[in-house]
C-alpha cells in the first residue's frame, strides 16, 4: 500500500509530517542537493495513495575498494508517525542494501543515537550489529551533554567472511572515523 | 581555499598566512598581511585579490571591486589568482564575471583542460546553455573524454527546456542532441549509465517512445543498474504512453507478484485491465500473450488474481501486507463505477472494511487507509459500520462516569481509529451541542486515561487541554502547531515564538511553514519578533540562490543529468516563492516603520535597501505558493476538509495583500524621492541609486493602489471562511475594516496636489489650496476613525468569564503604520510649504505690506499638524491606560466554570497568563514606536 519512488526536490516541500519529529534532522538545502546530485539512486521516498509522504531513506556509497571499505551508508531514515509499525523502514533498508550489493559494497553501515533504543533494536532485527561506539558524535545545542553514537554494520555478500563487522574493542572519537 | 599542494612554489608559502587569516575570519589581519606582501612583491596579483576578499568581507564592496578589477584586466592565468577571484565574485553575487575571467584564461592557454572545465562550470552557474554546449565540445576536442561530450549534449537539452519556443526545442535542439548521442552509439563509444539516461531523456522529450523502449530493452538498457527496477519502471512508463495495455498489464502483474504492496502497480493493473476489456483484447493464437508475458483481459481473471494475492497474504503467519486487501476494495469501486455485477463476488465493503480493521486497526495508518473507501458505504450503513468496528475494540468495564477505557496501546489505537472514522463520517458534527459536549468530555477522559501508556470559554479550555498535552508529550508537533494557531487567533504572539522554535523548523521549512510565524508577528505589534522571523526566512532564501547553482554543477560532474532541470526548477520555485516576496516586502516596510526618520532619515533607509519605486521586484505571474497547508492533521468529514478552492482563495487573498503592501512600499519610496530629490541631475546616476521618482510613477502607482484596493474590497465582501486547520487568512480583511488602507491611500495622494501647488505658487492657486486644505481635514478625520476602532479592552473579564478582543491590537498596529506614512507625507508637505512660506515673507518684507492673511493651505497644514499632535496624544494615553488595566487584571480570580479537574484549571490559567503577558508586550512595543513617532512631529511644523 505504498508507492516507492525516487526522492525529488519537490518532496522537500512536503516532508514536514516526517521531519517535524524530534529525532529527524532537517538539513540545509545543499546537503540534500549533494545527495541528489551524487547518489540519486540512494534517496528513496515512500508515498501513500493519498499523496502523503510516509517516509524516506537517504544514503550514499563511499570508502576505498582496495582497503575493503567500500560500503553503503545510511545517512537518514525516517518514517512519519502515522505510518510506523508497517515494516516500511525495513523495506527501505532492504532497498538500500540491494543497491549497495549491486555496487559491490562490502557492508552497509549507519550511525544511531545510543539512547534511541527503538531504532537500535530495529537495526539488530534487520541483521545489524554494533561495530564500534563513537564518543560524543551527536552534539547537543541546548547545554545538554553530547551523545554517543553506535556505528552499526551489516556485512554484504562480498564480505563472505564478515570481516568488516568484527566489533572494535574500544570506542573511537568522531575525529578518528573516516 | 586554494591549491596548497604545491609547496615548492614560493608564492604559495608567502600567501599562506593570508589564506589562514581569511579562513579564520580575521579579515583585518588578512588585509594587513596582503599589504605587507604587496610592498615587497608588487606584482603578486593574488595578494591583491586576497586583500579584496578581506575588504569584501568587511563591507568595503566598492574598494574590493576596484582592486579585483585591477587584477582581472591583466587576465591572470595563475591558479591562485583565478581561484581567489572566483571566490570573490561568488561572494559578490557576480558569477557572470567568472565567465569573463576564464574566457580570457582559455584564450591565453588554449590547451588547458582545467581552465576549459572551469569555464564550462562558470557558464553553468549563470545558465549560459549555448556557451556551455560550445565549451563542452571544446573540452572534448582537447581531451576526448566521454563526460565532456555529454556535458555538451546536456547543454543542448537545457537549451530545449529553457527555450520559449517549443517548436525550436522539438525541431532543432532535441534532434541535434539526439544525433550527437546516436553518433556515439554507432561508434560504440557509450560507456556510462548516465549517458544512457541522457539518451532516454532526449527520446522521451521528443516523444519518441518506441525508440526509447528499444533503448531500454536493448543492450544499452543493461547499463541502467544503479536505481532499483530502473528498466521496469521506464518500460512501464513507456507502455502507458504508447497505450500498450497488454504489456502494461503483464508487467504490473509480474511486479505485483514480486512486491504485492506497491500501490502504483495495482492502479496500473486495473487501468490496463479495463482498457483491454474495452478494446475486447484477445490473446494471439500462438506464442506468448505479450512481450512481458501473460495478460489478464477479463474480470474473472482479475477476480482470481486478487483472490490469489489475498490467499497468499492469509497464508502468512505474520506481517500481513495491506496492499492486497485495499486493492480488493479499489477493484470493487472500479467495478461499481462500471456497474459490473461482479463487484458483489468480492464481498460486501462493510464486511471487508471490518475485517481490515480487525487485522490492521491497531496501526496508526488504518484511518488514512479506510478513509479512502468510506464512500463505498451507503449513508444508512454508517451507524452500523461504526458499531461493528466498536465490537472489535477491546474496552474495559465502564467506570463511574460510564466511560469504558481501552486496556493497552493497541486497544487505544483501535479506539482512536473508530473515533476518527466516526468524525470523518460526519457523525460528530451531526450531534447537538449537548451531545458534542458529552463527546468532548468523553474524549478528554480518554485522553487522560491514555496518558498512563504514554465558545470562548471552550477556546480557553482547548488551550488548557493542549498545554496539558504538551506538558506530557513535549515533542508532539501537532500539539505545538494547534497551540500556535490558537494563540495567534487569540492575538497572543508571545507564546508562539517559543512554540515555533521548539518545532526546530529550519531551512526549507522556513518556506513551507514560516507563514505561521510571519503572518501574525507584525500585525500583533510584536515588531522585534517580526523582524527576527522575517530574517530567518530571508537568510534561507538568499543562501538558496547561491547554493543551488553549485549543485547544478555537481550534477554535471556526476552525470546526474535528470537532476539538472530538477535543480533549476527547484531554485526557481524558491526564488518565486510567495512567502519570499512577502517577507522581503514586509521586512522593508517594517524597517521603515521602525527606523525611518527615527534613527536615520527616510531617504537613507530607502537608499540602503535599494528600494526602487519604478521597479516591481515581484514576478506576479510566476509566484509559487509553497506553504504546507496540510501540516496540521485533520480527521474532519470531506465538507470540512481543506480543498483546492480554499487553497486557491487563500493564494488570492495573500497575493492581494502582498500587492497592497508592495505598492505602499514603492509609494513610500516615491515620497522619499520627492522630499529629497537627488543632488546630482545626472539621470543615469539617479536610477542607479534607486531613489529616482518621476511624477508619472507616483501617479501610476497610486492608480494601481486604488484599483487593487477595489479588488480587495470585492474579495473580502465574499467573506470566505477557511477550515480552522487550513490556511490562515491574510491581514486583508482586518486592515480594510480598520480603514487604514483608504487612509494611507488618501495621504499618499497628497503629494500629487502639492506638486501642482509647487508649480503654481501661492498666488494663483486658491482653488487648489482649498482642495488641499480639505484633504488635510479629511485625513485627520480618517485617522480619528481608525483610532476609535482601537478603543476598548483587548482582554475583558465579565461575569467571571474572560473574553478577548484581540482585533483591537491589530487595529492599533494599523493606526501606527498609517501614522508613519502620514508623517512621511507631512515631511514632504513641509518641504514644499516651507519655501513657499519663506518666499512669501520675503515678498512681504520687500513690499512692506502689512497684510496678515495667511494663505489657506498654510493655515490648513498648521491645523492638521496640531490635530495630529492631539491624535497621537490620545492614542498614547489610550495605550498607557490599557497597559495599566491589563497589568491590574487578575485572571486568577476567575472561576473556571465547568472545569472540575484541577489539572485543566492549572493549564487553562497558564494559557490565560500567557495571553495576558503577550497583550501587554504588544501594547508596550506599539506604544514605544508611537512615542518615537510623536517626537518627530515637532520638526514638522512650518
Amino acid at each position: 500500500m505504498t508507492t516507492l519512488r525516487a526522492f525529488t526536490c519537490d518532496d522537500l516541500f512536503k516532508f514536514n509530517n516526517i521531519n517535524l519529529d524530534p529525532l529527524t534532522e532537517t538539513y540545509g538545502i545543499p546537503f540534500y542537493l549533494q545527495y541528489l546530485a551524487h547518489w540519486p539512486e540512494y534517496f528513496i521516498v515512500a508515498e501513500a495513495p493519498g499523496g502523503e509522504l510516509m517516509g524516506y531513506i537517504m544514503g550514499k556509497a563511499e570508502g576505498s575498494v582496495a582497503r575493503e571499505e567500500w560500503h553503503g551508508h545510511v545517512t537518514a531514515l525516517s518514517v512519519a508517525l502515522e505510518f510506523r509499525r508497517l515494516g516500511l523502514a525495513a523495506k527501505l533498508m532492504e532497498m538500500l542494501e540491494e543497491i549497495s550489493e549491486r555496487k559491490g559494497g562490502f557492508f552497509v553501515d549507519l550511525f544511531v543515537r545510543v539512547s534511541n533504543q527503538v531504532a537500535v533494536k530495529m537495526y539488530k532485527q534487520l541483521g545489524y550489529s554494533v561495530y564500534r561506539t563513537v564518543i560524543e558524535y551527536y552534539s547537543a545545542s541546548n547545554g545538554e551533554p553530547d551523545e554517543d553514537a553506535y556505528d552499526m554494520r551489516k556485512a554484504l555478500s562480498r564480505d563472505a567472511e564478515k570481516k568488516s563487522i568484527i566489533p572494535l574493542p574500544h570506542p573511537v572519537r568522531p575525529e578518528d572515523i573516516e | 581555499m586554494a591549491a596548497r599542494g604545491h609547496v615548492q612554489d614560493p608564492n604559495d608559502r608567502r600567501l599562506r598566512p593570508i589564506y589562514d587569516y581569511l579562513d579564520n575570519g580575521n579579515n583585518k589581519m588578512a588585509i594587513q598581511q596582503a599589504d605587507k606582501l604587496l610592498k615587497k612583491h608588487k606584482d603578486l596579483h593574488c595578494a591583491k585579490v586576497l586583500k579584496a576578499i578581506g575588504l569584501q568581507r568587511t563591507a568595503k564592496q566598492d574598494e574590493a571591486f576596484t582592486l579585483a578589477q585591477e587584477v582581472a584586466v591583466l587576465e591572470p592565468t595563475d591558479d591562485n589568482s583565478l581561484q581567489a577571484l572566483t571566490i570573490l565574485y561568488r561572494e559578490m553575487h557576480r558569477p557572470e564575471l567568472v565567465t569573463k575571467l576564464y574566457e580570457a584564461a582559455v584564450r591565453k592557454v588554449p590547451t588547458s583542460e582545467e581552465y576549459h572545465s572551469h569555464l564550462f562550470m562558470a557558464y553553468a552557474r549563470v545558465g549560459e546553455y549555448k556557451k556551455m554546449q560550445q565549451a563542452g565540445m571544446a573540452l572534448y576536442k582537447i581531451v576526448p573524454k566521454n563526460p565532456y561530450y555529454f556535458w555538451s549534449v546536456m547543454s543542448l537539452v537545457m537549451q530545449a527546456i529553457s527555450a520559449q519556443d517549443e517548436k525550436l526545442s522539438q525541431t532543432m535542439f532535441l534532434p541535434l542532441a539526439e544525433r550527437m548521442v546516436e553518433k556515439m552509439v554507432k561508434e560504440e563509444k557509450i560507456e556510462a549509465e548516465a549517458e544512457v539516461q541522457l539518451y532516454f531523456m532526449i527520446l522521451e522529450r521528443l516523444g519518441k517512445y518506441v525508440e526509447a523502449l528499444e533503448v531500454v530493452q536493448g543492450p544499452l538498457g543493461e547499463k541502467l543498474t544503479s536505481e532499483l527496477q530502473s528498466r521496469e519502471n521506464k518500460c512501464m512508463m513507456l507502455y502507458r504512453r504508447l497505450e500498450r495495455w497488454a504489456e502494461c498489464n503483464a508487467l504490473s502483474c509480474k511486479l505485483l507478484l514480486k512486491n504485492p504492496d506497491d500501490w502504483q502497480f495495482y492502479l496500473l493493473y486495473f487501468d490496463s485491465l479495463f482498457h483491454l476489456i474495452d478494446q475486447s483484447w484477445t490473446p494471439p493464437q500462438e506464442g506468448t500473450h505479450s512481450a512481458e508475458g501473460e495478460v489478464h483481459a477479463s474480470i474473472s481473471q482479475a477476480l482470481s488474481f486478487m483472490e490469489d494475492r489475498i490467499a497468499t497474504e492469509e497464508a502468512k503467519e505474520s506481517k500481513h501486507l495491506r496492499g492486497p486487501y485495499l486493492a480488493r476494495l479499489e477493484l470493487i469501486r472500479r467495478l461499481r463505477e462500471r456497474s459490473c455485477p461482479e463487484a458483489q463476488q468480492l464481498g460486501e465493503p462493510l464486511e471487508l472494511m471490518f475485517q481490515f480493521f480487525v487485522k490492521f486497526g491497531d496501526k496508526p495508518c488504518c484511518i488514512t487507509d479506510l478513509k479512502i473507501f468510506l464512500d463505498l458505504l451507503t449513508p444508512d450503513q454508517h451507524v452500523q459500520f461504526i458499531n461493528r468496528l466498536m465490537e472489535a475494540v477491546p474496552l474495559g468495564a465502564p467506570g463511574e462516569d460510564g466511560v469504558a477505557f481501552p486496556g493497552d496501546t493497541r486497544a487505544l489505537q483501535r479506539h482512536l481509529c473508530v473515533t476518527q472514522l466516526s468524525r470523518s463520517l460526519g457523525q460528530q458534527h451531526a450531534l447537538n451541542t449537548q451531545g458534542k459536549l458529552g463527546l468532548i468530555k468523553e474524549l478528554k477522559a480518554h485522553y487522560r486515561h491514555g496518558l498512563q501508556f504514554g465558545d470562548q470559554n471552550m477556546l480557553w479550555q482547548s488551550l488548557g487541554l493542549l498545554e496539558e498535552g504538551l506538558s506530557h508529550s513535549s515533542s508532539n508537533a501537532q500539539f505545538k502547531l494547534l497551540l500556535l494557531l490558537l494563540y495567534c487567533r487569540l492575538g497572543a504572539f508571545e507564546p508562539v515564538v517559543d512554540l515555533y522554535s521548539s518545532l526546530d523548523a529550519k531551512h526549507v521549512q522556513h518556506d513551507t511553514i514560516g507563514y505561521l510565524l510571519t503572518r501574525y508577528a507584525e500585525s500583533l505589534g510584536q515588531f522585534a519578533a517580526a523582524s527576527q522571523s522575517c530574517n530567518f526566512s530571508l537568510r534561507f532564501f538568499h543562501s538558496n540562490q547561491k547554493d543551488t547553482s553549485e549543485y547544478v554543477i555537481q550534477a554535471y560532474k556526476y552525470g546526474a543529468f535528470e537532476k539538472i532541470p530538477e535543480f533549476i526548477a527547484f531554485r526557481n520555485r524558491l526564488d518565486h516563492s510567495l512567502h519570499f516576496a512577502q517577507v522581503r516586502t514586509e521586512r522593508m516596510l517594517l524597517d521603515l516603520f521602525l527606523e525611518a526618520d527615527i534613527s536615520s532619515p527616510l531617504e537613507e533607509s530607502v537608499k540602503s535597501m535599494s528600494l526602487c519605486p519604478e521597479e516591481d521586484d515581484i514576478l506576479w505571474d510566476s509566484l509559487r505558493d509553497n506553504r504546507d497547508l496540510t501540516v496540521l492533521v485533520s480527521w474532519n468529514p470531506k465538507d470540512r476538509q481543506l480543498n483546492a478552492e480554499h487553497k486557491q482563495r487563500s493564494l488570492e487573498d495573500d497575493t492581494l495583500w502582498l500587492r497592497l503592501r508592495s505598492l505602499t512600499l514603492r509609494l513610500i519610496g516615491c515620497v522619499s524621492a520627492l522630499t529629497h530629490p537627488p543632488a546630482s541631475r545626472n539621470s543615469e546616476k539617479r536610477t542607479e541609486n534607486g531613489v529616482a521618482a518621476k511624477p508619472s510613477s507616483l501617479r501610476s502607482l497610486l492608480s494601481q493602489l486604488e484599483s487593487t484596493l477595489n479588488q480587495a474590497t470585492q474579495f473580502t465582501e465574499k467573506q470566505l471562511q477557511y477550515p480552522f486547520v487550513g490556511p490562515v487568512p491574510s491581514r486583508l480583511a482586518q486592515a480594510l475594516s480598520s480603514g487604514c488602507c483608504q487612509c494611507q491611500l488618501s495621504s499618499l495622494q497628497l503629494p500629487l496636489h502639492l506638486q501642482e501647488l509647487e508649480a503654481a505658487g501661492l498666488d494663483e492657486s486658491t482653488e487648489l489650496q482649498t482642495q488641499i486644505s480639505n484633504l488635510f481635514k479629511s485625513l485627520a478625520v480618517q485617522l480619528q476613525d481608525i483610532l476609535e476602532k482601537c478603543k476598548g479592552d483587548p482582554l475583558e473579564v465579565k461575569d467571571s468569564q474572560s473574553t478577548t478582543q484581540h482585533f483591537l491590537l491589530e487595529n492599533l498596529v494599523y493606526f501606527v503604520e498609517t501614522v508613519c506614512i502620514v508623517l512621511w507625507v507631512s515631511n514632504y508637505c513641509v518641504s514644499v510649504l516651507r519655501p513657499l512660506k519663506s518666499s512669501l515673507q520675503k515678498k512681504k518684507k520687500k513690499k512692506k505690506e502689512a497684510s496678515t492673511v495667511t494663505p489657506p493651505v498654510l493655515s490648513a497644514y498648521q491645523e492638521f499638524n496640531s490635530s495630529l499632535q492631539s491624535l497621537l496624544n490620545q492614542a498614547l494615553e489610550h495605550i498607557k491606560s490599557q497597559e495599566i488595566s491589563l497589568t491590574a487584571l487578575k485572571l486568577g480570580a476567575l472561576s473556571l466554570e465547568g472545569q472540575t479537574q484541577s489539572e485543566v484549571r492549572t493549564f487553562t490559567k497558564m494559557a490565560m497568563d500567557k495571553v495576558q503577558s503577550s497583550y501587554l508586550r504588544s501594547l508596550q512595543e506599539i506604544g514605544e514606536l508611537l512615542k518615537k513617532r510623536a517626537d518627530t512631529l515637532k520638526s514638522l511644523k512650518i
